[in-house]
């Protein structure tokens, strides 16, 4: 009987030693956390954050045709789009309202891939909490804005990153 | 007779109070939102009934407005520990309705994003599991491997956990430069470092050996009959793994082993699972040494109108993930059935359950491995 408790904890300090000697292990390991917002992570080539409206770099001008192609493929009706048609001085259509709705947005890129006209790019813009619900319905101007200031990339389907 | 005993048999006789006791559905052990009515005599369970449906989103009938496109992002949230194997068996299921070519780069890199994602939904199974038994220490290095494995998705994907990356004749595409060589790093840390660790930390240790082997058997009989899939099925010592027996994609160019327990108790399920993380990385290897180069998308017809029904199944982490579609020659599906494992294991539950302890009830949820997302769907 004295032997079967010995032989326990026996057992119980070999496994408690051999359990901490794995985390004394990590002491000479480099430290993995990132204390964000302090630290941040560099995000790689390509990370999905919200769509945004690619601008002209020669025109200053939003590319987009406002064809509706994208709001048709966007699988929960986050976008909106409304042409203007013929006005004058401008040969090309654009878009009167484009409204992306952040929260229904799933950033899937689907709208990206479905647009023919290069004029949407994913961007790694992630950090688009906001007090207000209304706030998070982005507008056109908004969403160019999106496209200067953040890294976009545009994948329509099997190229290189 | 030990006094011990005679106590016990007394309490036979008087009887117990019956005592029914609610597990969850806020409850940390039931890994999201499983409610379990639990009725006890003392600290046995004599019957126990999972409540589901607390985190129904209707998928079936929602895709059915969707087109055969959109529906590949809401796959996803289905198994969300195994977002590319769920995106795989819709993908495949589509792909043989429609008659649609695959190139062979695209094949692999499926493979491998596969496999690794089962790494992956394996490594926080065992931290929960861990920390099911009380143990935390294990939880925070699973998640620490698992995080570090979702950077190396996001090269490639773009996103952590809802990839969207496997498209109808492809996917979205190519690997990165340099991604295969960390891929391989990550392997060959994991195989030497990280689950030799893992069996000092946990497995090896006594009072994880004694609360989970012979606790929560299940036969082979029972694993047949409830219809259970997986490392539940391969832990009650039943060599099936559709990987193997009904090779889809290009699985039978891989040299692999089926792992299978005879015990089928908690340790052979949880050990079936360690296991296979070691097989899984035999197949990434196999697959970066024998990929071709070239297209990763192929072509798909414009107008996509599939007529017809078909029943396609791929091999996820918790077992067989079955798509059957019915397409009535129109842009969208007609009919979507999702076949779940997680379901299926989980009604196993209630048979397990049966005269365990109560401390027991949640290594058992913990090892049936649910994930709510794909049992509510």
């Amino acid at each position: 009987m004295l032997g079967g408790v010995l032989g326990n904890v026996y057992n119980a300090t070999k496994s408690l030693i051999k359990g901490h000697l794995v985390t004394l292990k990590e002491l000479r390991t480099p430290k993995i956390t990132v204390h964000y917002p302090d630290e941040r992570l560099e995000l790689p080539l390509g990370s999905r954050g919200m769509p945004a409206l690619k601008v002209n770099q020669d025109t200053g001008l939003l590319n987009c045709t406002a064809c509706g192609v994208c709001a048709r493929e966007c699988p929960v009706d986050a976008i909106e789009v409304e042409a203007v048609v013929g006005e004058k001085g401008r040969k090309k259509r654009y878009p009167a309202i484009y409204n992306l709705d952040m929260t229904h947005c799933m950033q899937c890129n689907l709208c990206v891939e479905a647009c023919p006209f290069d004029a949407l790019e994913m961007s790694d813009a992630f950090e688009i909490s906001r007090y207000d619900l209304d706030d998070l319905i982005f507008d056109k101007e908004q969403l160019a804005e999106i496209w200067k200031t953040h890294k976009a990339v545009r994948i329509t389907g099997g190229e290189k990153l | 007779m030990s006094e011990i005993e005679a106590r016990r048999l007394k309490a036979e006789e008087v009887g117990h109070e019956k005592l029914i006791l609610n597990l969850g559905p806020q409850h940390p052990s039931t890994h999201g939102v499983l409610r379990v009515i639990t009725t006890l005599e003392g600290e046995r369970i004599t019957e126990a009934e999972p409540d589901i449906g607390f985190l129904h989103r209707n998928f079936e009938k929602i895709v059915e407005g969707w087109t055969w496109s959109q529906v590949i992002p809401l796959t996803d949230r289905n198994d969300y520990l195994a977002n590319i194997n769920n995106e795989h068996a819709y993908v495949l299921a589509v792909e043989k309705l429609a008659g649609i070519e695959v190139p062979e780069r695209a094949e692999y890199i499926r493979v491998i994003m596969s496999e690794l994602n089962r790494i992956a939904s394996h490594l926080l199974t065992f931290g929960t599991f861990a920390m099911d038994m009380g143990a935390f220490t294990p939880f925070l290095y699973g998640f620490r491997e698992r995080e570090l494995l979702y950077d190396i998705f996001e090269k490639v994907t773009g996103a952590r956990m809802m990839h969207n990356y496997v498209r109808l004749s492809g996917v979205r595409n190519d690997l990165p430069d340099g991604w295969d060589k960390e891929v391989l790093e990550f392997l060959d840390r994991l195989e030497n470092d990280v689950i030799p660790d893992y069996y000092d930390l946990l497995i090896k240790n006594p009072i994880f050996e004694a609360r989970s082997l012979g606790v929560g058997v299940l036969t082979k009989e029972d694993a047949i009959a409830y219809g259970a899939a997986g490392p539940i099925l391969r832990g009650s010592g039943i060599d099936w793994d559709l990987r193997r027996d009904m090779p889809y994609s290009i699985y039978d160019r891989f040299d692999f082993e089926v792992i299978t327990r005879e015990e089928g108790d908690h340790y052979a399920r949880f050990m079936v699972r360690m296991d296979e993380m070691i097989e899984s990385a035999k197949i990434i290897r196999q697959a970066f040494e024998q990929m071709p180069e070239g297209p990763v998308m192929g072509k798909v017809p414009r107008v996509l109108k599939p007529e017809g029904d078909i029943y396609s199944a791929v091999e996820g982490p918790r077992g067989e993930i079955g798509v059957y579609l019915v397409g009535d020659g129109n842009f969208k599906p007609y009919r979507v059935k999702w076949r779940a494992p997680s379901f299926s294991n989980l009604s196993i539950l209630p048979l397990m359950a049966k005269g365990q302890f109560v401390a027991d009830i949640v290594l058992t949820i913990g090892t049936l491995d649910p994930i709510f997302g794909e049992v509510d769907r």
